[in-house]
């Protein structure tokens, strides 16, 4: 088989890239996904999607994430099949002083560039999360403009779009290696036989290091464990994603659509671990680390608990663009953590570098896999939801 | 998921409301496997964990694809498998914080 734009991972980096690529007018694009569509870390996240970032990279990408998601969400582009973005925003509480003068400086960062976060006291943190026992709390950083969009109606609506727009979606297909020559990637190997393409697009998440290798281009990534709950559904009880800063693996809740609470926090883990290894120690220490904040919770019951994977990079930035080994394929992969949120900008970036020779946004020019071999890293300390 | 009005709805999944229809419309919309069905919809993805729809839900699947029920592929098992009270957990040794 031979194809224009081979795009290796159906999760929501691939699928956007692919709607993006489309609508642009390119044709003959092939998404191969291993499995099925957002089987990898998407249908495992949380959905959150926030700009209050710590980097300048960080803020900006998901500023024009943001303004897409919104756009996204409109009736005449995906809001037809299902995509909503649910603008609830987020918070993020400290209950030690040092942290409320972080969030200062941070608040000062996101105006900066143009995202309103301000910093708020205990009260109007009540006012924003009515079931919440604030007595703790010094004050918080609240993002209104963040908010989530429910992972599984996204899919299907990128899913409905793409085949809309001509794409072809190949699922249960590993791609087992790649194959080069002469400065150029040839084909994707896989066991219903080999896929020739102009161009091919990594977007295989925790798949996507093992992939680069077998050509012999080493990402620098880990795969890294991260544990997650679900509660039975109750009626709607507060809109914004909350985080305690100051808990240490950063706890989270965030309620969805049909009532359900997602909690999760990060514990202790080793790369590679596989997603079926449980950890016991996971249930108590988020659920003692929400029950701080919300007593009630206590009396609910959890449904099911999973892992997933946050594909982490060096500087916890994702790798976007192409490789100086071989012209005609680009990556997508090591958000480390932010990957769902990143989705639509994503597209924008990867479908610039194709067909502009560039990005748009001069800050995800700098985040080539490149960086890391010319120690050119971006910092970024608050990684989670 | 159902919401619409139909003439004689048939619920499959009584957890979470899902209809025999809306399975049959997901089918031919192209989620041919119990895990994307289960996302899709939400079926199984209720209290009881599929117990009730899940085993439905094969035989409809291998009867519109023309398969075997033994030939579908069982979706993943997540713990705790019974729902449990978050307070229990509140009593492990393991409760307190954890940093990076
Ligand atoms: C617990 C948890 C919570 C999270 N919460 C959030 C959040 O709130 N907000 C946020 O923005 N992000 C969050 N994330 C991160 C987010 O899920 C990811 O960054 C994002 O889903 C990445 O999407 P992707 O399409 O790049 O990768 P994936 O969804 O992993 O997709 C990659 C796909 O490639 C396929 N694949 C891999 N190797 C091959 C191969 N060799 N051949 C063919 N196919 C292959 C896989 O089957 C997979 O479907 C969270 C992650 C976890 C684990
Ligand atoms: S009947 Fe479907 S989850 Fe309980």
């Amino acid at each position: 088989m031979k194809v224009n734009i081979l795009i290796v991972g159906g999760g929501i980096s691939g699928l956007s890239i692919a709607y993006t690529l489309a609508k642009r007018g390119i044709k003959d694009i092939l998404v191969v996904d291993a499995n099925y569509i957002g089987s990898g870390s998407t249908g495992r996240c949380a959905t959150g999607i926030r700009a209050s970032f710590t980097s300048e990279e960080h803020v900006v990408l998901m500023k024009n994430s943001i303004e897409l998601w919104k756009k996204l969400s409109q009736p005449e582009e995906l809001g037809k099949y299902g995509l909503q973005f649910d603008q609830g925003g987020y918070v993020w509480i400290a209950s030690k002083e040092e942290s409320v003068e972080l969030f200062k400086k941070l608040v000062n960062l996101h105006n900066s560039l143009g995202v309103p976060t301000r910093v708020v006291s205990p009260e109007e943190l009540k006012e924003l999360v009515p079931p919440i026992r604030a007595d703790e709390a010094k004050a918080a950083l609240h993002d209104p403009t963040a908010g989530k969009s429910y992972v599984f109606d996204t899919l299907h609506a990128y899913i409905k779009a793409c085949k809309e727009l001509g794409v072809r979606i190949m699922t249960f297909t590993p791609v087992r290696k790649l194959v080069a020559g002469g400065g150029k990637v040839k084909a994707a190997v896989t066991d219903k036989g080999s896929i020739e393409a102009d161009t091919f697009i990594v977007a295989a998440g925790s798949g996507s290091k093992k992939l680069m290798e077998s050509i012999g281009v080493d990402i620098p990534l880990k795969n890294l464990p991260r544990h997650i709950m679900i509660t039975e559904a109750f009626k709607p009880a507060f809109k914004p994603l909350v985080i305690d800063w100051d808990a240490g693996g950063a706890p989270y809740i965030v309620q969805t659509k049909e009532g359900n609470f997602i909690i999760a926090r990060e514990i202790e883990e080793e790369p590679e671990q596989p997603l079926g290894s449980v950890r016991i120690d996971f249930l108590p220490k988020v659920v003692s680390a929400m029950a701080k904040w919300f007593p009630w919770i206590k009396r609910i019951r959890v449904l099911r608990y999973w892992i997933g994977y946050y594909v982490t990079s060096p500087d916890h930035h994702p790798i976007y663009g192409p490789v100086d080994e071989y012209e005609n394929i680009y990556l997508a992969c090591g958000y480390s953590g932010h990957g769902y949120m990143l989705a639509p900008v994503t597209g924008k970036i990867i479908t610039e570098w194709l067909l502009d020779g560039r990005p748009s946004i001069p800050q995800a020019e700098r985040l080539t896999l490149r960086r890391f071999k010319e120690g050119r890293l971006i910092e970024e300390f608050a990684i989670v939801g | 998921m159902g919401g619409e009005m139909r003439k004689h709805p048939t619920i499959i999944c009584r957890c979470n409301d899902v209809t025999i229809e809306d399975v049959e419309r997901a089918i031919n919309e192209g989620y041919t496997d119990l895990e994307s069905l289960r996302k899709r919809l939400r079926i199984g993805m209720g209290p009881c964990q599929g117990r009730t729809c899940i085993p439905l839900l094969i035989r409809l699947l291998a009867r519109k694809l023309g398969k075997k029920p033994t030939e579908i592929t069982l979706p993943v098992t997540r713990p705790p498998v019974v729902p449990i009270p978050l307070e229990l957990f509140l009593k492990s040794k393991d409760v307190g914080g954890e940093r990076k």
